[in-house]
């Protein structure tokens, strides 16, 4: 299990906006292991699913990769350029997701011929055959009586039940990489628990490797293997889960759990971070977080720290961690969270 | 050397935190009004034709003041032989020529675009400002959207065409009557859009909120309603016009124009197509439908290249 | 689904009839020469006033509008006056309706099967050369007052390729350049709506899960894209197909085809009252009923609707 089954190198992503430049990737570097959950996290506008996007070249028509390299299957998939290449990865190998099941199916075809599709596109079934399997997969995911939803049409679906069948439409034709957008972001407590579970027991009946994006660190906590924080366009820390909560290293991690809500304490206010994330149309010399930091060095805002290891599953990106810096302990919450957790542990 | 390292120890101190400059540190340059107008003005075409039609619609305003202008209505006479001088060609004393009694065309032409615009910009102001009161008024109050909503089924159920028609075969034409027919019949579909607009916005929660609030009614039409209507205003009002010269044309067709004495640009172009068959006399209709093709092109245009510069899903 | 349908024609109904009415009352503010032809100025005003009365004309109106609809369900919808004096107006309209109903037939399909087509192609091709050259055809169509353009087609044309300039049954060739004319408005507005449409759709969530799929862009577009454009375009389908059928007006006397169009371009020249007001009924008859079979055929197309309705409201 060494070897990742998707690794990005260093990778940069512009779009041409109202006749400028906007780069929404900086030059960001992630693993994808075989048979994980690897979560993304970070705020709204940060690049979570443009960095997905680009996994399945379904970025918007004014974007493209500037440089660095996606590594999947052995090849480079940044390259690909025609949409035949992308075809051979989206719903095959790597099927994606989103976050709104209400409008994500086509409402005027039947739910069961929308799945149909992708078997006929990729396995080749047709008619019976495709029928049969697709009627299997939705009561895979558990949709009860399958056979007699297959003819119904979308809007005769409640809102989890809809997500179940995107699902199922996703995983149709076996792909190795799941990419769920805030799959559960739309949805109820009660059905997210559930879609989370369907997603974690397909997972382990299919080998399937998951990316997580999301926002809520909650979801993280119970579904991820590993983080990644992502921050204005770029990774600012990689680790397994345990790692990113009990022993974060990034000023910009300790501000995302120090807004936890279950962190605050009664009486007082709740904590949350001042600022608002950079302008990605200049260029941005140093740490992006750098303004927001109030324990910031001369020279997050100079230059841009690199990738510090600090265990082998765990990296993140600030000077805080070169030698020379002073040593800076994480805030009081965060403090407090770690003797909190630690005691609780056996 | 030394001062290298001392700096690059300096480095690893921490810096000034500036809570203003965080808040600064990332902002949106995004203007509405600034966006439509670049978008806009990106178009060439509809610039270029902006330029003609001001250029052409100033004209039309004061030719009738320029010297040497001769009058629509006058027949004119060769001196030495008193003979009408009908089917002048175009020349340098008429520069449209003249039409079949010996009427300077030149004249006619610029008083029958001055008739025609003026139907238009009427027809369209009034379907812009009685379509937006009605469609407030229908949108706002819930009690009269029952019976105003049926009273549009059964109206916008009847071809355009035929009301139009009937209204001009009784009220017997003139430009009065084109007038009123195309304004009753053009106000519904604004007053029915409008109308649409505000129940989506008047059911939004700030609305409620606003309510809950005390704000009255008449300053929440001024202020979420009115300035998303300006684009909807300016796109009716240039799509008024080609709309109005289209009717007119049609009901001159069908001999409910206008009398010959109000040139139009409808009944000038009826006028030419009597002689069309004969190739020497054809100024007379390719000159009128020019004219028509230019303004009506041109405002069509325009009309529409504003209508998606404001779309603000074209903004990015 | 068939509570829906008659819940509509009933609906239809009602209108037809605030129609006939509406029409008949303002028809009796037409000028009253339209009932005597050219001897109007030669007559007494106590002959006029018997002549009026025998046509019930100077009955009080709620007796005229029963006499009318007492007519209307005999199927007598009057008497031409000056154009064909003492003929009943339905002998009149009669011949009329298979020169405009062939060649509205035509036209349709020359619309539908060149306006989507081009409808398809500029969404495909947007921005580029293929649709600006599309756009300018439709603003052309759009902006240029029909009786105008429809002019010099006729006449240019006519010169370049020497096809004849009216229509005559005996010659066929004479058929193509009318019902080519009379589909340029259908072609036009077709191929805008399509365009839009497919634009709209390419940016809805459902083709993003379609495209991630792995499904490729044509089938896309044909397979979710336009199945899906043809549910709105339903709706329309009958009235522009009733509308042509009803007759060009333009095209009917510019090539002087013997159709409805025509006719009634010549009753309004002429005055005659009783044929105008059968016509106009007609016209809009036809127009309600064409918006009916719109609003059933976009039910039995769109899924939604249907079940709505069965199932009450949501």
């Amino acid at each position: 299990m060494n070897e990742p089954i998707l690794k990005v190198l260093d990778l940069v992503i512009k779009f041409s906006l109202r006749g400028r430049i906007l780069t929404a990737i900086r030059g960001a570097s992630l693993d994808l292991q075989h048979g994980e959950t690897l979560a993304i996290v970070g705020e709204s506008g940060s690049g979570k699913s443009v960095l997905t996007k680009s996994f399945i070249g379904m970025l918007d028509n004014n974007g493209w990769v500037d440089s660095g390299a996606i590594m999947f299957d052995g090849r480079d998939i940044a390259e690909y350029r025609s949409e035949k290449e992308w075809l051979t990865i989206r719903g095959r190998k790597i099927a994606m997701i989103f976050q709104d099941p209400m409008t994500a199916l086509n409402p005027l075809r039947t739910v069961g011929l929308q799945i149909s599709e992708t078997l006929e596109l990729h396995q080749g079934l047709r008619g019976a055959s495709a029928k049969r399997r697709a009627v299997e997969i939705l009561s895979d995911v558990g949709i009860p009586d399958a056979a007699g939803r297959y003819s119904q049409y979308p809007h005769e679906f409640s809102g989890g039940m809809r997500q179940r069948v995107v699902i199922a439409t996703a995983m149709a034709c076996n792909p190795e990489i799941l990419i769920c957008d805030e799959p559960t972001t739309a949805l109820d407590v009660t059905i997210q628990a559930q879609i989370i579970e369907l997603i974690r027991r397909l997972q382990r009946q299919y080998q399937l490797s998951v990316i997580y994006i999301t926002h809520d660190l909650g979801v993280v906590a119970s579904v991820a293997d590993r983080v990644a924080v992502m921050y204005a366009g770029d990774i600012v820390e990689l680790g397994t889960a345990e790692e990113v909560f009990y022993n974060s290293q990034h000023p910009y991690t300790w501000a995302l759990l120090s807004s936890l809500p279950q962190l605050g304490i009664r009486g007082q206010p709740l904590y949350s971070i001042r600022g608002t994330p950079p302008n990605l149309f200049s260029d941005i010399p140093g740490d992006a977080f750098a303004p927001r930091n109030p324990r910031a060095l001369k020279i997050d805002f100079e230059e841009r720290p690199p990738y510090f290891t600090v265990s082998p599953t765990h990296v993140a990106r600030t000077w805080l961690l070169d030698p020379r810096a002073p040593k800076v302990e994480p805030p009081e919450t965060i403090l407090a969270m770690r003797r909190k957790w630690r005691g609780a542990r056996p | 050397m030394s001062t290298k390292l001392e700096r690059q120890a300096s480095l690893f101190t921490f810096a000034e935190y500036d809570a203003q400059a965080a808040e600064r540190a990332g902002y949106s340059s995004y203007s509405y009004w600034g966006s439509t107008v670049r978008l806009f003005l990106r178009n060439k075409t509809a610039v270029a034709l902006l330029i003609i039609m001001t250029v052409l619609l100033t004209f039309t305003v004061i030719q009738p003041y320029l010297p040497g202008q001769k009058s629509p209505l006058k027949i004119h006479t060769s001196p030495e032989t008193g003979i009408q001088l009908r089917n002048v060609q175009p020349s340098p004393e008429f520069w449209f020529g003249t039409n079949s009694i010996g009427q300077d065309l030149w004249a006619r032409i610029w008083s029958g675009t001055r008739t025609s615009l003026f139907i238009g910009l009427f027809v369209g102001l009034w379907t812009v400002v009685i379509g937006i009161i009605m469609g407030a008024i229908w949108g706002y109050v819930r009690q009269l959207d029952r019976l105003m909503t049926e009273l549009y089924n059964v109206i916008s159920n009847i071809p355009t065409t035929i009301t139009l028609t009937l209204l001009a075969y009784i009220l017997r034409p003139s430009v009065s009557t084109m007038i009123i027919s195309m304004c009753a019949t053009s106000w519904w579909t604004m007053a029915r859009f409008v109308r649409n607009q505000v129940v989506i916005i008047r059911d939004r929660e700030y609305n409620l909120a606003s309510r809950c609030l005390g704000t009255p009614t008449q300053r929440i039409i001024s202020r979420n309603l009115l300035p998303y209507l300006v684009s909807v205003i300016v796109l009716r009002l240039a799509l008024a016009i080609p709309m109005a010269i289209g009717w007119e044309v049609f009901l001159t067709y069908i001999g409910l124009g206008l009398p010959l004495s109000i040139p139009s640009l409808g009944n000038l172009v009826n006028e030419g197509r009597q002689i069309m068959m004969a190739p020497i006399l054809r100024y007379q209709l390719i000159i009128p439908a020019a004219v028509l093709s230019i303004i009506t092109i041109s405002f069509y245009v325009m009309g529409n290249a504003f209508s998606d510069a404001s779309d603000p899903r074209n903004h990015v | 689904m068939l509570a829906y349908c008659l819940k509509r024609a009933f609906f239809s109904l009602i209108t037809v009839l605030i129609v006939i009415t509406v029409v008949f009352l303002l028809m009796r503010l037409m000028p009253e020469e339209g009932y005597f032809g050219d001897g109007y100025d030669k007559l007494l005003p106590e002959q006029r006033e018997a002549i009026l009365r025998s046509m019930g004309l100077l009955d009080p109106w709620h007796v005229q509008l029963k006499n009318f609809y007492i007519a209307l369900s005999k199927g007598d919808l009057g008497t031409s006056i000056i154009y064909r004096p003492k003929v009943p107006v339905a002998e009149i309209i009669g011949p009329k309706i298979p020169y405009s109903l062939r060649f509205g037939l035509v036209a349709i399909g020359l619309s539908l099967a060149t306006g989507l087509w081009m409808g398809v192609v500029q969404a495909r091709e947007k921005g580029r050369l293929a649709d600006k050259l599309g756009t300018g055809y439709v603003v052309f169509i759009n902006a240029v007052p029909a009786a105008v353009y429809l002019l010099f087609i006729q006449l240019y044309v006519t010169q370049f390729t020497g096809l004849p300039i009216l229509f005559h049954r005996d010659y066929p060739i004479s058929w193509l350049l009318p019902a080519a004319s009379m589909s340029l408005g259908g072609i036009a507005g077709y191929a805008m709506w399509m365009r839009r449409f497919m634009v709209d759709e390419l940016n809805r969530d459902y083709i993003k899960l379609a495209r991630a799929k792995g499904m490729p862009s044509t089938a896309v577009m044909v397979k979710h894209v336009m199945r899906n454009a043809f549910v709105p375009m339903a709706q329309y389908l009958p009235t522009s197909l009733l509308m042509t059928i009803a007759g060009s007006i333009y095209i009917e006397s510019l090539y002087s085809i013997p159709g409805m169009g025509g006719l009634l371009v010549d009753a309004i020249q002429r005055q005659d009252n009783p044929l105008v007001q059968a016509l106009v009924l007609i016209y809009a008859v036809i127009g309600i009923f064409g918006l009916f079979l719109g609003d059933i055929l976009m039910a039995i197309f769109d899924p939604r609707i249907k079940l709505e309705k069965r199932e009450g409201s949501r």
